[in-house]
């Protein structure tokens, strides 16, 4: 039971700080190189556990649990109340979790090449980032993932402030208010949960909370759980973000530096959708079906509302920005689905706008080199000068918009599948954002990359060296996971199956 | 019939080779791309050939993804409607492919233009494999991507530009109908396999009206795809793509898949008259509007535009007349005989060196002396002219529906086949006879490899119809719908004079035709100078586009400035909201931080005061 495996894996971009640290500041090529290195490990660790597990290992092994502080003097009565353990876990959704993590970790640290200063403070709290997101997927109790969800907004403060665009230091202020108020409403949930089982495992929590007649220190009203659950909704809402929840995010999507946005568009957010699934719905089933329908309400608004805002932006990084809000959208859409197959599709959802907003930011990355703009209505016809980027482009749009045969489609399918079975009407309502997304998606791409090409483009280079590794890793992964999901929903059988009504 | 499966994959992985490769090869692309085609061809018409000799379908698949205790599967089938498409869509891609490498030739992407002409062939053949909604939807997709690329092919044009969105947006309309009706269908029937759901709908588990909804849903769907009214304004547009590209994809192959999947469905549809009824009448409506719009058009490839909506109304018309056979039989003599013109139409577009407007034609029928014949040919086919294939499916396609009872909407169809005939024959004349009437220029018959698919197309115009025929024998439609009841059956019986009404309905319009542009004993603008009016609607297309563009794309907008209000009040309102409280509360804490060490003493005493208080009226732990 006690392998330390995920702890290396969690801690192993610690390597990287602790090396970097010695580093003098000046050593360019020396401090990427390290970067990149260090987020290594993590990967192969993953895709490690990732492949062991296809090989018939169990999950479980992986799981590592010791002392670490407790609270009172229960301590006789039961050596497992009010003390908090530092418990790693993996299960299938964490699993995948981890491995989307390390990878665009990975990517984000070569897109990070992009960087033009400071690049030794820049990867050590790049570094501390990636272990903050990876302690918060692997995290078995609420204490241990509240303190990882922690260590992700410090770095990220510090990285939209200090390395973005113009508006850096007004966008890492909002993005630091409304998290941390998140946060503060989360915290209040986890310390009553705390303070009223005596336990902030979340497998414990499960059982207990849903026993009629469990052994607790003080017992849990309904009333107060559906609280409880509201208030995860709030603090997760924040991080989805769900309407009208998300004008930070909107600053921190376009003034953020691209590699960042790639880990943020790509993990953080998803950690709202984590959240919500291991927490919210695993914890308060009963509370989370009342509230199933108000969800999947929320869920096509957000879809609706991104997708015409989207759609008149004229900044690039906007239309993404927004498009992002539709996209998580679908999540909520199959959540309030609250049965199987819109579980799935929400889980699919959370992988796959990870790999899809990652490839288009790190595009955008690639573009904004060159043409420092992002503006739709100044480019044009850069299909003449960068026909590869131009490609790419377009088939990162086409994957955004559900393209079969790309990861959109599956989780956006299993989604409206799950919702049309409760909801009818309402799923109706929202295939309307399906046609909007591809009326957005091919207005602003098209805009990009057809017409006219502009002559000062002349001369342009395409994509180069190490910008090939991550295009083709997340296009491969996309095509991958729309032609043969089950690398997804193998993983996820255990998890999906029995939930919701 | 096992190795089916491999019929998709060539095309595909000549869309891949080329991707990898293209740039390197440049117009040796095209070889990749034709043999790989070539085997697609030879395999399909093997496993036709087979399936004639074979007594039943063929059908395997796979689980693909597992929701909960749902298994949505994948496979390919192998039935007689399959079949018959497989050998349509690969002989018809193999013949652009050659057509293209002298088309094509010079271009700087020609290379790529191959490898979209592979994805769109995968996708079509693997859509026509397809035994269950699911996979059809998603090869749907694809083929529509296909079509996306290739209308956008010339990205530099900004029309080139708006049509190819304008098609992806279009359809997306008509495949979200038929992803909702696909879902409920699923819900209703717990299975996406064409099979279980005509099992469904015979033992009656479905209601009448899910029945009628999902069907029309469906239905949404092929109206997006086949260009029919009121989603038919994309057809059109996607006339910006290269020419050989309008007689694959436009022509024979996609835009037939609207069809095709109505064909598919058939056993659902039957099961309702109200989606008969409204598939009927929307195809005769299209038919005929359409047909009137191409009679005042002058862009030689948008006049054969209107000329594919038109006839993808008439079948549906059939198939909305119970008319299967019919239906599916002209979509194969359609696909011929239009691919045929439409590469006749690009030889004359590649001679004029890209002029398109005939108004600027004439007199080409010495100059190019194999593409007037065979241009002629495709011509009389899609007239109806007696012994062209054309005139056999057509008048198919009348006996359905006078068989059926839609009186009405029959005698909408024979005026369609008149207005066909005249403007076929308008745009003949105006393009091969007389005199030139704008400087041509050089003009020089295309190479061998464009004529030789036309002369190939032009034999199976004139003999695709002898399959099925009142005179020798119903083979197709016999074989067709052999061993399924639900289709209906392989001949219908009509009364003879219909084939006469369609012979002379089709003269008539060809006679008008010469009197107008060829004796000119008519004026040319005896109606239009008449009727102004109705002229400039008529050439205006009816003013749907002006109309769409007020209403649907004004409102879409209207939508987002109106969120956008809410964004800037309501939104950024909360934000400087959450951001007062926040600075609020840090300004009033920094007032207590004055330095002062009373008031902090007070302000710690005051605080564990309050605790042990609080402490003491609750006996411990705040619960």
């Amino acid at each position: 039971m006690n392998s330390i495996y995920l702890s290396l894996l969690v801690l192993s971009p610690l390597l990287g700080i602790v090396l970097l640290a010695f580093m003098p500041k000046t050593g360019e090529k020396g401090i990427k190189l390290v970067g990149v290195l260090a987020t290594l490990p993590a990967t192969v660790l993953a895709l490690l556990a990732y492949f062991s597990y296809q090989g018939g290992k169990d999950l479980a092994d992986y799981g590592e649990k010791v002392r670490w502080m407790q609270f009172g003097s229960f301590g006789q009565l039961d050596p497992n109340l009010f003390t908090v353990y530092y418990e790693l876990g993996l299960d299938g959704f964490s699993l995948l979790m981890v491995v989307l993590t390390a990878v665009l970790a990975s990517l984000a640290a070569l897109a990070s090449f992009h960087i033009k200063r400071e690049w030794k403070g820049y990867f050590m709290l790049f570094l501390l980032l990636e272990i903050g997101m990876l302690g918060v997927f692997t995290a078995q109790n609420l204490i241990l993932f509240f303190l990882f969800f922690e260590i992700t907004l410090i770095p990220m403060f510090f990285l939209i402030g200090k390395w973005g665009y113009f508006n850096k230091e007004k966008a890492a202020y909002s993005f630091l208010v409304y998290n941390g108020l998140g946060s503060a409403v989360l915290l209040i949930v986890i310390m009553v949960l705390f303070a009223k089982t005596g336990t902030s495992n979340i497998e414990a929590l499960k059982v207990f909370l849903n026993t009629e007649g469990a052994q607790l220190p003080t017992p849990v009203s309904d009333s107060v759980k559906m609280g409880l659950l509201i208030a995860l909704l709030i603090a997760f809402g924040v991080k989805l973000p769900i309407f009208p929840l998300h004008s930070w995010m909107l600053r921190v999507h376009v003034e953020a530096p691209p590699s960042i946005v790639m880990l943020h568009s790509g993990v953080l957010l998803k950690i709202g959708a984590y959240g919500l699934i291991r927490f919210g719905m695993g914890i308060f089933p009963e509370q989370f079906a009342e509230l199933a329908v108000l969800i999947a309400v929320l869920g096509v608004v957000n879809l609706l509302y991104g997708a015409f805002l989207a759609f008149i932006q004229t900044d690039f990084k906007m239309v993404l920005a927004y498009s992002s809000i539709s996209h998580m959208g679908i999540v909520l859409i199959g959540l309030g689905a609250n049965n199987e197959a819109g579980i799935q599709g929400a889980i699919f959802q959370v992988v796959s706008h990870g790999l899809i907003s990652a490839l288009l930011f790190f595009l955008v990355s690639v573009l904004y080199e060159r043409v420092h703009t992002t503006n739709i209505n100044n480019l044009g016809g850069l299909a003449k000068g960068m026909p590869l980027t131009a490609g790419f482009l377009l088939a990162g749009a086409m994957a955004s918009l559900g393209l079969p045969g790309m990861s959109g489609f599956v989780s956006e399918f299993m989604a409206f599948l799950g919702l049309f079975r409760e909801m009818p009407i309402l799923a109706a309502v929202g295939c309307i954002g399906i046609i909007m997304t591809a009326v957005y998606l091919l207005r602003a791409v098209l805009a990009i990359t057809y017409g006219r090409s502009d002559r000062q483009y002349a001369g342009i280079s395409d994509l180069r060296s190490f910008e090939w590794a991550p295009v083709l890793v997340l296009i491969g992964l996309i095509v991958l996971i729309g032609v043969y999901p089950a690398v997804l929903s193998q993983p996820l059988e255990s998890i999906v199956l029995g939930l919701g009504g | 019939m096992e190795n089916a499966w491999l019929i998709p994959l060539f095309p595909l992985l000549s869309f891949v080779f080329l991707l990898l490769f293209g740039r390197k090869l440049k117009e040796g692309s095209a070889y990749a791309g034709i043999l790989l085609t070539l085997a697609s061809l030879v395999f399909s018409v093997i496993v036709l050939v087979e399936r004639m000799a074979a007594p039943a379908s063929y059908k395997a698949e796979a689980v693909w993804l597992k929701i909960g205790e749902l298994e949505l599967t994948a496979g390919f089938e192998v039935n007689q409607l399959n079949a018959l498409m497989l050998v349509i869509v690969s002989l018809v891609s193999f013949l652009v492919h050659t057509y293209s490498k002298g088309y094509m030739h010079g271009d700087d992407r020609f290379h790529v233009f191959y490898a979209y002409l592979g994805l769109f062939t995968f996708a079509m053949l693997g859509l026509v494999l397809s035994p269950n909604l699911l996979q059809t939807y998603i090869f749907w997709e694809l083929v529509g991507v296909g079509s996306f690329l290739l209308i956008g092919f010339y990205y530099f044009k900004n029309e080139a530009r708006a049509a190819a969105k304008k098609a992806f947006i279009m359809t997306r309309i008509g495949d979200v109908g038929l992803l909702i009706g696909m879902i409920l269908l699923f819900w209703q029937v717990g299975s996406f396999e064409y099979d279980e759901i005509f099992a469904a709908v015979e033992a009656g588990s479905i209601s009448g009206t899910m029945i009628t909804l999902t069907a029309i849903l469906i239905f949404i769907g092929a109206v997006g795809k086949s260009g029919q009214f009121p989603l038919h304004t994309w057809l059109p547009d996607a006339m910006e793509g290269p020419t050989p590209v309008s007689a694959l994809i436009h022509a024979a192959t996609m835009v037939a898949a609207g069809v095709y999947l109505v064909a598919a469905t058939f056993p659902l549809f039957a099961a309702s008259e109200t989606a008969m009824m409204t598939v009927a009448i929307i195809g005769a409506f299209t038919a005929i509007f359409a047909a009137s719009i191409g009679l005042a058009q002058t862009n030689i490839k948008r006049v054969l535009a209107y000329s594919t909506v038109s006839q993808l109304g008439y079948m549906m018309l059939a198939l909305g007349s119970a008319g299967y056979v019919a239906g599916v039989f002209h979509l194969m003599t359609h696909a011929f005989f239009k691919a045929l013109l439409f590469l006749a139409a690009g030889s004359v577009i590649h001679a004029l060196h890209h002029k398109q407007n005939i108004e600027e034609m004439g007199g080409l029928w010495k100059k190019l002396p194999l593409t007037g014949p065979l241009f002629l040919m495709g011509t009389l086919a899609i007239s109806g002219v007696p012994l062209f294939s054309g005139f056999f499916s057509k008048d198919e396609i009348l006996i359905a529906v006078w068989a059926h009872g839609n009186y009405f909407l029959f005698i909408l169809a024979v005026i369609a086949a008149f207005f066909t005939a005249f403007y076929m024959f308008r745009l003949f004349f105006m393009v091969f006879t007389g005199e030139a009437r704008s400087p041509l220029g050089n003009v020089q018959e295309s190479p061998a490899t464009m004529t030789m698919p036309m002369v190939v197309l032009g034999v199976l115009a004139v003999v695709a119809g002898y399959v099925n025929t009142p005179w020798f024998g119903t083979f197709l439609g016999d074989w067709l719908v052999e061993g399924n009841e639900a289709l209906g059956h392989g001949h219908i019986e009509g009364p003879a004079w219909i084939m006469i009404v369609a012979t002379l309905v089709s003269l008539a319009g060809i006679f008008l035709a010469y009197l107008m542009y060829y004796k000119k004993s008519l004026a040319r603008d005896w109606f239009t100078s008449r009727a102004p009016i109705t002229y400039s609607i008529v050439r205006n297309k009816y003013f749907i586009d002006e109309f769409y563009n007020l209403s649907v794309v004004y409102a879409t907008r209207s939508v987002s400035l109106f969120l956008r209000f809410i964004e800037l009040f309501l939104v950024e309102g909360l934000m400087k909201l959450v951001a007062g409280v926040v600075s609020l509360l840090g300004k009033s804490g920094s007032r207590f931080q004055n330095g002062q060490i009373q008031t902090y003493g007070m302000a710690a005493f005051l605080g564990l005061a309050v605790l042990l208080l609080i402490f003491a009226l609750t006996g411990g732990y705040i619960g």
